[in-house]
């Protein structure tokens, strides 16, 4: 483990100079919040911004991404052969995430990268980025990361964790990625591995008193589906529910998609776009049936695939990094905060 | 706003007990500060939940259709004009409803409260015309008047246009010489600058619909952007798909927009929609001396034909 | 829509509306040929129109 000293002064210049092998992202202010956008020639990332508005999970998973292009021109030999589309998988470096979006691009990866499946695109764009987080020394009131196993310093899924200290920060170097990316950006101040460590334990310690909102998984796992399932909260939970597709949008964890083909002329392209559970379409057959018709099925589906399903199938915990985003997005301000606790303590009524 | 919510408890629980109707749809507190959430209470009980303040931006009109037995729903001057819209579009019939009115006072805008903070609002309440919010590095007392939303400053139908009870007196309406200051200033840019207004309006557009499924009048089983055979709109990120799915949303919307401003309260990226069906509202207003959802017995103009409607565009 | 069209900045003139009986085959033409002129002036339309690459 190492721990590098980067003086504020240095910062800017050491970003520059990362270009030359990365291309960058981070938190950007746009009018309505920070957004973690490419960084553009002469943009530097926001390092005072306290949380995004959208999570870092376009970065390696855009909202719309072409996967597959094709020519329908019958003179070309590939005709109708599907080939991957041209991404640019060259380095990139995503700077100042938060702790809870880097385990929840662990969580994602567990989907995208499996022994059977290995979504290539998702996994090309993993490999290609380096995690650069910036530990939260005051989590908002809604961040509830530290009770779904990340919180305001978690290390899970970053190559480097930067602690904030006024006038410098203090860079842990988790991996040889982040090894690589602190080495491009010449950053070579080394601090002392005890004292240093010390430090992120204390601001951890700091940041996590902070953190007011909590929620209870202890006996989610306990539970059968079907019990939680036929609870009779649902309806009541769905009641306000407008079946937007606000929340999984917003989720850092939330990794549907569905696929589209869009042809003009002779030039076809397989499109895969971002797809919410909460649409009727996500579930809708050829036929016409749609076996999450209502609005409370679909509603249901979300908590019990982030806070049961998931778990009851990877054991890693719930699918949920505390982040807060959809509980201040909602519209209706349905709050996952609350489903889980109900979810927790129900117990049936014979 | 306290008078209000004490006699919305009362009413509520008088029409339970004596079963006139099986459920109140109203607003309930939510979990954040300035988050108020649509509920619909049938226990005698449950009646103290409801509440209402300046946060109950939504559309309660959006949550009447498909019930069985008779509902009683609170009712702003917005909300009451998009029952009557829907009274009128056969959603539901008049005797199936009790609207408890509610004379507005204004609702105001969360996004611009919030822009004075950068942390978090922890608390907010307020007291007549004031407002006041505090987070955790700083606290705010404000003029509810200047947080007003834009729709709430421009109504002119802040009294409940049908109602079964009122829950307090009636209040002024004012009337505007310029009802669209907002659409005459984009009416006024060249073709281009108009282009690139609305491009920059909709930059951070995520399609999640949440605009759509906010509003009271976008009740269509199947919307057209969901519609998969054949599919008339690409579904992704395209500037164009998502310019597409604005234009048309808001054109289904003519003569029918009650500019409640549901839409705006719902979208996630503070996106003003509204740039796009207050057109075709002042268009309505000026074509066919047309105001969405004031009378239960006309039709809205693009629904029915008249021989007097404007043809000039037709050569 | 012609209204909210312009009022996205889709040149008015690029949108018309016209009732020809199929027994008008003049009007049709004369419609045609005034379109056709307008929308020649106003150059090819690079709003609201998909760039597929």
């Amino acid at each position: 483990m190492k721990f590098i000293t980067i003086d504020k002064k240095d910062w800017a210049k050491g970003i520059e100079k990362s270009r030359k092998t990365y291309q960058l992202f981070g938190p950007v202010k746009d009018k309505n919040g920070f957004f973690i956008k490419s960084l553009g020639k002469d943009m530097l990332p926001d390092m005072d911004y306290h949380d995004s508005v959208m999570s870092v999970k376009s970065v390696l998973f855009p909202q719309t991404e072409n996967i597959l292009t094709t020519t329908l021109d019958e003179a070309q030999e590939d005709h109708h052969i599907m080939k991957r589309a041209v991404t640019d998988y060259s380095p990139r470096a995503v700077l100042g995430i938060r702790p809870y979006d880097a385990k929840a691009i662990e969580l994602v990866k567990l989907n995208f990268d499996t022994d059977d499946y290995k979504d290539p695109y998702w996994c090309d764009a993993y490999e290609a980025t380096t995690f650069v987080g910036l530990g939260l020394n005051k989590p908002g009131p809604f961040d509830f990361s530290s009770s779904t196993g990340s919180g305001p310093f978690n290390e899970e899924g970053l190559d480097v964790l930067l602690a904030d200290l006024d006038d410098k920060y203090l860079a842990k170097v988790l991996t040889d990625k982040g090894e690589a990316f602190i080495k491009a950006c010449g950053f070579d101040l080394i601090a002392d591995d005890k004292e240093s460590q010390a430090l992120f334990d204390i601001l951890r310690k700091e940041a996590e008193k902070n953190i007011v909102s909590k929620i209870s998984t202890d006996k989610l796992k306990e539970k059968t589906i079907l019990e939680i399932h036929e609870a009779p909260f649902w309806d009541d939970i769905a009641f306000s529910c407008i079946n937007c597709g606000t929340c999984t949008f917003v989720c850092p964890t939330c990794w549907c998609f569905d696929i589209q083909d869009e042809t003009k002329r002779k030039a076809s392209t397989r499109i895969r776009n971002w797809d919410t559970c909460m649409s009727p379409l996500f579930t809708k057959h050829a036929t016409g049936h749609n076996p999450r018709d209502t609005k409370t099925q679909r509603v249901r589906q979300r908590f019990m695939h982030k806070l049961k399903y998931f778990f009851d199938k990877y054991d890693q915990g719930i699918m949920c990094v505390g982040c807060g985003r959809c509980v201040k997005s909602c519209p209706v301000n349905i709050d996952i905060r609350e489903v889980c606790n109900m979810m927790n303590s129900y117990e049936k009524q014979e | 706003m306290d008078t209000y919510i004490n006699k919305i408890r009362e009413l509520s629980l008088k029409l339970l007990k004596k079963k006139e109707v099986v459920k109140v749809i109203g607003f309930t507190k939510g979990t954040l500060p300035m988050a108020t959430s649509p509920i619909a209470i049938s226990l005698e009980q449950d009646v103290e939940k409801l509440i209402f303040n300046s946060t109950c931006g939504l559309n309660l009109a959006n949550y009447i259709r498909n019930h069985k037995g008779k509902i009683a729903v609170i009712a702003k001057g917005c909300d009451s004009r998009n029952i009557i819209t829907h009274i009128v579009e056969n959603q539901i019939p008049r005797e199936q409803l009790h609207i408890i009115g509610v004379p507005c006072k204004g609702m105001i805008d969360k996004t611009k409260v919030a822009s004075l903070f950068d942390d978090d609002i922890i608390e907010f309440s307020e007291d007549n015309d004031t407002l006041l919010l505090k987070s955790s590095s700083k606290e705010e007392r404000l003029n509810k008047q200047d947080y007003l939303r834009e729709n709430c400053k421009l109504c002119m139908h802040k009294n409940p246009v049908i109602y079964d009870d009122l829950v307090g007196d009636l209040v002024d309406e004012q009337t505007l010489d310029t009802p669209y200051p907002d659409v005459e200033q984009i009416e006024n840019m060249d073709a281009d600058t108009k282009w690139q207004h609305f491009d920059k309006l909709t930059k951070n557009c995520i399609r999640c619909y949440a605009c759509r499924n906010a509003c009271p009048i976008c009740y269509c089983p199947t919307c057209f952007v969901d519609e998969s055979g054949p599919q008339w709109v690409g579904k992704g990120q395209d500037k164009t798909d998502v310019n597409t799915f604005h234009f048309l949303r808001a054109f289904h919307c003519a003569g029918r927009c009650t500019d409640c401003g549901a839409c705006v309260e719902a979208c996630p990226m503070d996106i003003n929609v509204r740039d796009f069906t207050r057109k075709l509202n002042k268009d309505s207003f000026e074509l066919f001396e047309w105001e969405a959802g004031l009378d239960l017995t006309k039709r809205p103009p693009l629904d029915a034909y008249s021989p007097n409607d404007p043809n000039d565009f037709i050569k | 829509m012609g209204n909210l069209l312009e009022h996205m900045g889709i040149e008015r003139d690029r949108v018309h509306f016209s009732w020809i009986s199929s027994a008008e085959a003049t009007k049709f033409v004369d419609v045609v040929k005034e379109i056709s002129e307008k929308v020649r002036a106003l150059g090819p339309n690079k709003k609201l129109v998909k760039d597929y690459n």
